[in-house]
């Protein structure tokens, strides 16, 4: 670059009118030797490409990537985590279920067995048991016959007041 | 957004968003941190974030606008005025890191330093990073005309204070 368009370009770049290229094509310039009275300009375009070298630190990577791999989830992955609680949630619900029905099997069985072996026995046994009812069933209809005392009487007085009105008229 | 595409074209802007943040704030340890809070956000926000064309220019920018949080938060807590002039940034550099910088590339970083905000966000995009005037605009978050006076106004300051420490050998 000759001293004129280096004096062009610098004046450019004062005004902000140089393109991204120009401005490379002076910090390229300004690595080289300079002429004492660009001295300090030359510092100026140095010291913007020696900020590029300034860096994070190696680590900084490894520690960014395991600060989000232990964040919560997103949004799809948290919905995969809603479905498997609902899914958790009806696997105790049919578990409970299955082990209530087991014991009430248990608890009630519905299988009548026979508590007799001998048919003679279960015979007298059966009687027994009819004559039981059957004599309860008699005591019963003797007090209830008690009821119909009331009954009667009720029928007599209704007769009477019937026969009553039928005088009145 | 998987991991993959995350590694891809997320993590690689890391140091240029480090270095904005570190023009901001003037610390490195909290330029990483800021860096670190703007992948976390991304990866967190990465459904939205599918449709984003310039990755690049969108990480800068959060990375802008969570260090301009963090230094408002510091300015409220801090209870000292704003200090003004030169060497108030500097001093915010550890040992180690102004061993880095050598003499000249400090008085450079000075005049940058001593830069308002604006202005030195958008020299360091264009200047630093190379970044095109539709970039800077999106990043900063300002349109073309106030870009280009930022630019204007700190590429002038600058000269005129290397014209000053040529004429009169003051570093």
């Amino acid at each position: 670059m000759d001293s004129l368009e280096l004096t062009n370009l610098l004046e450019k770049y004062w005004s902000c009118e140089t393109s991204l290229e120009e401005e490379q094509k002076l910090k390229d310039y300004f690595r080289g030797e300079v002429p004492e009275a660009l001295k300090e300009t030359a510092e100026l375009f140095r010291y913007f490409e020696q900020q590029q070298n300034m860096t994070v630190k190696q680590s900084f990577d490894a520690e960014v990537k395991k600060k989000i791999v232990t964040k919560p989830a997103g949004r799809s992955a948290s919905m995969y985590f809603n479905l498997a609680r609902i899914a958790a949630g009806l696997v105790v619900v049919v578990a409970a279920g299955y082990f209530v029905r087991e014991e009430v099997r248990k608890a009630y069985p519905t299988q009548n067995e026979d508590t007799f072996s001998d048919p003679k026995l279960a015979l007298e046994e059966t009687k027994k048991a009819l004559m039981m009812i059957s004599n309860s069933f008699n005591k019963a209809h003797k007090e209830a016959g008690k009821i119909n005392l009331f009954n009667e009487a009720e029928e007599k007085i209704q007769g009477k007041r019937v026969g009553e009105k039928k005088v009145n008229i | 957004m998987n991991i993959e595409s995350f590694e891809n074209r997320v993590l690689p802007t890391k140091n240029k968003l480090f270095r904005f943040a570190f023009r901001l704030l003037g610390s490195q340890e909290e330029a990483r941190d800021v860096v670190q809070d703007v992948m976390i956000k991304v990866w967190n926000g990465r459904e939205q974030m599918a449709s984003i064309e310039n990755m690049e220019a969108w990480c800068m920018r959060i990375t802008k606008n969570l260090s301009l949080d963090r230094l408002r938060s510091k300015q409220r807590k801090s209870t000292d005025p704003i200090e003004e002039g030169f060497e108030v940034r500097q001093e915010t550099l550890t040992p180690y890191e102004r061993t880095e910088l050598n003499e000249n590339m400090q008085r450079i970083n000075q005049l940058m330093t001593a830069l308002p905000d604006k202005q030195r966000q958008v020299m360091h995009l264009r200047d630093v990073e190379g970044y095109s005037y539709n970039e800077i605009c999106e990043i900063m978050e300002l349109d073309m005309s106030q870009v280009k006076v930022n630019l204007f106004r700190a590429r002038n300051a600058v000269r005129e204070r290397l014209v000053k420490l040529n004429a009169y050998g003051l570093s």
